[in-house]
């Protein structure tokens, strides 16, 4: 079925149980999609942008009522709405670091942070983490030391996931930010896979800028995302345009150059509001999908040779397993080679492993019901069964 | 050269047009029953009762706008 010339009508979330790690918490809500319907044309909400002509100044919908609420949630001062985490990354590096600048990301941080800093002209100075793939403070009290010996001062600014996108470990930003702080160091908490999945509060972390993913973990389209501030941080990163030109001798009022004056416009911006009430809510009971992923992961465990290589028990739902031992022993001889593990999950109707892997893999329970969950435990079971691989009982 | 007030419905069916954001609005509470309980679509009856539900405004919807739009 077509949705529009040459487009395919994407029926993944209907049709399949969606594992997919980076989109299980970014599908929409009822009210998102309802509310894209109404907001799809490119300018809509700005209907009535009215003086001062700034996106989070908009009233009618309420936008600025949204921004507001939204930093208060996180438990911070001030709030922007941006097309994406990322963009928040590059507005932050932007406005604190300078070329030769050390900055301080982790052996687990996102690409995206990396380039950040690259554009900004700084070098990335990674804390390692530790044999358990967890970023400890200790690790970061070292790395400053050394990155003060080798660059003569210390990291201008220290990029810290809650959880890493590659192992979905949580990492214990309160005790790596009070060590930055003792350097006089901003710490960015990235919540990529937090904000909107489990509680966060930026004030009792103690850091400057949270940030989010909108389309990652609010329930809501790309490119969306939010960057939240301390009041005192929020004078650095948005402070208004100075410039002037110097023929019309015109000037741009209260735009943000960091934000590019403003930020998401129609659909995105809407999206993330009509889900808003929705990602306050399931916040509160991410106990439950920790329990749904517990099923999941039981089930795998069963599969003689199956490793989570994830800390365990979990404490998200971003999991990653070794199946070397188990699913990739059948790999070699079966007649489509690694590709047979996510076709035959495919024909039980599970969505998002990657079509090949058989090795390391991840996935994402978050926003299953427990029935499915269930069915995607009993479908693991039974692609391991299939083809011959012992399963404990 | 008559004005009109075209929110009060006057020169369009004001009425129409809120029908087909209804009858959106429901496919799309529809849509999430689907999502809700793939891959297998077996509805309980807490789901079942609410799909009822949901046609039976869907059809209501439908006909109100066939009627505004015919007109």
């Amino acid at each position: 079925m077509k949705c529009a010339n040459g487009i395919d009508a994407r029926q993944v979330n209907e049709l399949f149980i969606n594992v997919d790690p980076i989109q299980a918490g970014g599908r929409l809500t009822a009210d998102a999609i309802k509310a894209i319907i109404a907001y799809g044309d490119g300018y809509s909400v700005c209907d009535n942008c009215r003086k001062p002509n700034r996106l989070d100044c908009i009233t009618k919908p309420p936008i600025a009522e949204f921004h507001k609420e939204v930093a208060a949630w996180l438990g911070m001062d001030d709030a922007r709405m941006m097309p994406g985490a990322r963009r928040a990354f590059q507005a932050v590096a932007h406005t604190y670091v300078n070329k030769g600048d050390p900055v301080l990301l982790t052996s687990l941080s996102h690409y995206t942070e990396f380039l950040a800093v690259e554009e900004a002209g700084g070098v990335a100075c990674e804390i390692p983490a530790d044999a358990n793939h967890i970023v400890t403070p200790e690790a970061t009290a070292a790395k400053i030391d050394e990155v003060k010996k080798k660059y003569g001062k210390a990291p201008v600014l220290a990029f810290i996931d809650h959880v890493d996108y590659q192992y979905g470990n949580l990492h214990d930003v309160k005790a790596i930010a009070k060590v930055a702080h003792e350097h006089d160091i901003p710490v960015l908490y990235n919540g990529a896979y937090t904000v909107g999945i489990m509680p966060v509060d930026g004030k009792s972390s103690a850091v400057d800028f949270v940030v989010g993913s909108g389309h990652k973990s609010m329930a809501s389209p790309a490119p969306s995302g939010v960057l939240a501030v301390t009041a005192e941080r929020a004078k650095e990163v948005f402070r208004t345009t100075q410039i002037e030109g110097d023929v019309t001798k015109r000037r741009f009022g209260v735009k943000e150059p960091e934000m590019m004056g403003c930020t998401l416009m129609g659909a995105t911006i809407v999206g993330m509001m009509a889900s808003f009430p929705h990602v306050k809510e399931r916040v509160k009971h991410f106990d439950r999908e920790l329990e749904n992923n517990k099923i999941v992961l039981e089930a795998l465990l069963s599969i003689d040779g199956t490793k989570i290589l994830s800390e365990y028990p979990r404490k998200h739902t971003l999991t990653r397993v070794d199946t070397t031992a188990s699913f990739d022993t059948v790999a070699e001889s079966h007649k489509k080679k690694g590709f047979y593990f996510a076709s035959a999950l495919n024909d039980k109707g599970i969505f998002g492993i990657i079509p090949g892997a058989t090795r390391v893999w991840k996935f994402n329970t978050y926003g299953a019901t427990q029935a499915q969950a269930r069915y995607l435990a009993e479908a693991f079971v039974a692609v391991a069964q299939e083809n011959g691989l012992r399963v404990k009982s | 050269m008559e004005y009109y007030n075209i929110l009060s419905g006057d020169i369009l069916s004001k009425r129409a047009v809120d029908m087909v954001f209804q009858a959106t609005y429901t496919l799309t509470d529809i849509r999430m029953i689907l999502r809700e309980t793939a891959p297998l679509h077996k509805l309980d009856e807490k789901q079942k009762a609410e799909a009822v539900r949901l046609l039976e405004n869907l059809e209501r919807q439908v006909g109100s706008l066939k009627q505004e739009i015919l007109k």
